[in-house]
């Protein structure tokens, strides 16, 4: 392999100086192309075979029929697939009428979205045309409203159409404040969305019961994100300063004492309260100890462990700690509900339809709320220009403010990046959760979009359709970043 | 005033110290839940303390299938030993191979000039993109057809190569100065020695955080090797601890017992490699 990216060693150079100039040039590229082939053939082969190949017969194979059962005749259906997963049929003739109103109302409402997050992100010629968009949202929805008398939704359309006109027609700066004007026009789009749900599921059925289901689902399961994210800031900004805890015989003092008094306080709760009383006083003083003799790096390390361990066995325990009788947080809770007098039973949590969803959602945000984003804000943090907060400090700015105003915008290219991370990794997720700690239930409820494409594909055999969700999964992804791409890059230059 | 402020300050930090402190008691209670249920026999497992009353070592043999079980008297119908190795030999293997791939591919993207460089790194960056659901299906079928299923190559061979891996390296090695190259060449280093003994060497951080990352990811490993598998002689630890759960699942502590064996060489890798772990990922996450 010893092979030269250029031709200039000494011995080489007589040889090639014969050469015309443009034949040295080409014969060196021609070169180098092939010793980066041989660097790279072993990478690009699997990529070939386990990345790019796949995508292309996946892609054909959703149009197929295509099963593992030796029953199923192998079969080119086209677009069936797909009109089996996402269509919808009519359940009495008479209404057919009304999918069109709903598609021109979807469309609506996700005109008015994109408008509001327009007028939400960008200077003053976004706002313009967010507002033009929200003001047609208002229209159609007041329209159809009125003609099918449907009170709600005329409602909504008439606050819709106030806002986006008095937007289109108001100079930039809106009396309503950029914040709350698309919140209000959200939730007035939302709510007439929803007030036409009713007549639309009367009238029409979806081809799949379980696709609308499990995206539900998934989405549902995705206000976990928003928490994490949330709470991996508060982590790291309380991580970002060092604890004054002086110089190393200080440290030491300190440790010392702590865990002395750990050990002393620790030692008669056991005796006297009860043995987890003295462990946890106990195992708190270790902290503190830790804390001072190591600083705040104990603590990262702390955080970060369900990150690092996730996987099956952590989602067994937490199978174990949701038992309903056994498991101890039903144990504690109703030790609590005893002790207050409460006439209540603690949740069934992953046995109960309506708990299932956010027992895994808890889950979820302890084992990444220290993890991979609380590292990336600890970067930005270490990053910010010590000059602005210093700058934030003489102006006299409280906490507060000094997050709100320069903390915040500084750390809005990193909230941006884990953001997107986290919504490509939410609309994906869920299927070790549904497979391990509930196999999608009670009654489907924590079935996700990746744990129905398993169900279908290695459960039912049946490949060609499981591969056509995959692309609808995909589709889905590929708007969500799209989206988040486009808004976020506002947000981020704010 | 100025004392009242270093007061105050100080009051500040130790309360940041205790909120830190319940902070970390929330994340490791779970963990300490589960070391005390793998210490307490069948019939206490039910109580809700954390400190078994009798603990008992048993159930760590038990799980091990060294010591039969003490009601049945029988040998648990489990590999808890063969799965630990079956992991980590897969971990190993597929960890040695896609950073080797990764670092040779890597070294062609950021350190060659050869035509169509910038469009084939677009390629492998778009592929990120694509779940990898839709690419389970057809690599699937591609074992099949390969009588893969039910093999270790089956695991390790498609794990060997990865975009993102390429990606990282890539980051790392565009950060090492072209100059040192430059000086190799003209003293007469070929690319291999280059690849070898200059850039490997200075990549060292980045190699370190995605040895880590890949081994983790493969260690942890469920999908796949959940399709690709009935034989539970091949099984990996994600696998088989579903399988225990499965088959022992109100035997809570030798659950446990097994979840501990389970979490804690991970525990202890983490604490030896974090300093690398922690600057490979900023440095994938920042620059990314």
């Amino acid at each position: 392999m010893s092979v030269d990216i250029t031709d200039q060693s000494p011995s080489k150079r007589s040889e090639t100086a014969i050469t015309s100039a443009a034949g040295r040039r080409a014969a060196r590229s021609y070169k180098q192309t092939l010793v980066a082939v041989a660097f790279l053939l072993p990478n690009i082969l699997g990529f070939l075979a386990f990345t790019f190949l796949p995508v292309l017969v996946s892609f054909w194979m959703s149009f197929t029929n295509w099963s593992l059962k030796p029953a199923v005749k192998f079969e080119f259906v086209g677009l069936r697939n797909f009109v089996d997963l996402i269509g919808v049929r009519p359940i009495a003739e008479a209404n057919s009428g009304l999918l069109t109103i709903y598609i021109v109302c979807v469309i609506g409402f996700l005109l008015g979205t994109v408008g509001a997050l327009w007028v939400n992100m960008s200077q003053s010629k976004g706002t313009r045309m967010g507002s033009v968009f929200i003001a047609l949202t208002g229209l159609a929805f007041t329209v159809i409203g009125i003609a099918h008398g449907l009170d709600g939704l005329v409602l909504a359309g008439i606050v819709a159409l106030i806002c986006g006109v008095t937007g289109t027609l108001s100079e930039a700066e809106l009396t309503f404040g950029k914040g709350s004007l698309p919140g209000l026009v959200l939730a007035a789009s939302a709510a007439g969305l929803w007030t036409f749900s009713p007549a639309m599921n009367a009238a029409y059925v979806p081809n799949d019961n379980y696709f609308y289901q499990y995206l539900y689902n998934t989405v549902y399961m995705m206000i976990g994100i928003p928490l994490a994210i949330g709470g991996s800031l508060g982590m790291a900004l309380l991580l970002n300063e060092e604890l004054p805890t002086g110089p190393a015989r200080q440290r030491i003092i300190g440790a010392t004492v702590c865990v002395v008094l750990g050990l002393v306080m620790g030692g008669i709760l056991w005796k006297t309260v009860s043995p987890d009383a003295g462990l946890i006083a106990g195992l708190l003083w270790l902290f503190a100890a830790m804390g001072i003799g190591f600083n705040v790096v104990v603590f990262r390390t702390l955080f970060y462990l369900p990150t690092f361990t996730a996987g099956v066995a952590l989602m067994i325990l937490w199978t174990a700690l949701y038992n309903t009788n056994t498991g101890p947080i039903n144990v504690s809770l109703s030790l609590v509900f005893n002790a207050l007098h409460i006439h209540a039973t603690p949740p069934h949590w992953l046995g109960d339809v309506a708990w299932s969803k956010p027992a895994i959602i808890i889950m979820g945000v302890w084992t990444g709320i220290g993890g991979t984003n609380m590292l990336l804000y600890l970067a930005a943090l270490s990053n910010l220009p010590k000059e602005l907060l210093d700058a934030a400090n003489v102006d006299g700015a409280g906490a507060w403010n000094r997050f709100r105003h320069v903390i915040w915008p500084q750390l809005a290219p990193t909230t941006f990046f884990i953001s997107i991370m986290s919504i490509i990794g939410g609309l994906q997720g869920g299927f070790e959760q549904a497979r391990v700690m509930t196999q999608g239930g009670p009654a489907g409820s924590t079935t996700t979009l990746s744990y129905y494409i398993y169900q279908k594909a290695f459960e039912d055999l049946d490949m060609g359709y499981a591969a056509a969700i995959s692309w609808v999964l995909f589709l889905i992804v590929f708007v969500a970043t799209a989206i988040n791409w486009k808004f976020g890059k506002g947000l981020e230059t704010e | 005033m100025t004392k009242k402020t270093k007061t105050g300050e100080l009051a500040l930090s130790y309360g940041r110290l205790l909120v830190l402190a319940l902070l970390g008691m929330m994340i490791a209670l779970p963990f300490v839940w589960m070391v005390g249920a793998s210490f307490k026999t069948l019939d206490q497992v039910q109580n809700v303390q954390i400190v078994a009353k009798h603990p008992t070592l048993e159930n760590y043999p038990i799980v091990l299938t060294v010591k039969p079980d003490p009601v049945t008297h029988k040998m648990l119908n489990l590999q808890y030993g063969r799965w630990y190795f079956n992991s980590l030999f897969i971990a190993v293997g597929s960890t040695f191979l896609q950073v080797l791939t990764s670092a040779l591919a890597a070294f062609a993207f950021a350190r060659l000039k050869w035509k169509g460089r910038d469009t084939v790194f677009m390629l492998y960056l778009a592929t990120m993109m694509i779940p990898g659901v839709v690419l389970m299906i057809p690599n699937f079928q591609a074992m099949v057809s390969l009588h893969f299923i039910n093999t270790y190559h089956g695991l390790i061979i498609p794990a060997a190569f990865s975009a993102f891996g390429t990606f990282l390296l890539r980051q790392f090695m565009l950060s090492i100065s072209p100059a040192l190259d430059e000086a190799a060449t003209i003293d007469g280093a070929g690319a291999w020695t280059i690849f070898w003994d200059i850039v490997m060497p200075l990549a060292r951080p980045g190699i370190i955080a995605l040895t880590i990352i890949t081994f983790l990811g493969a260690y942890q490993s469920f999908f796949w090797p959940l399709i690709m598998l009935n034989n539970d002689q091949l099984f990996p630890m994600s696998v088989g601890m579903l399988n225990l759960s499965s088959s022992y699942g109100t035997e809570t502590n030798y659950i446990m017992a097994a979840t501990v064996m389970n979490v804690a060489p991970l525990i202890v890798i983490f604490i030896v490699f974090q300093k690398f772990l922690v600057s490979g990922l900023q440095l994938g996450g920042v620059k990314g």
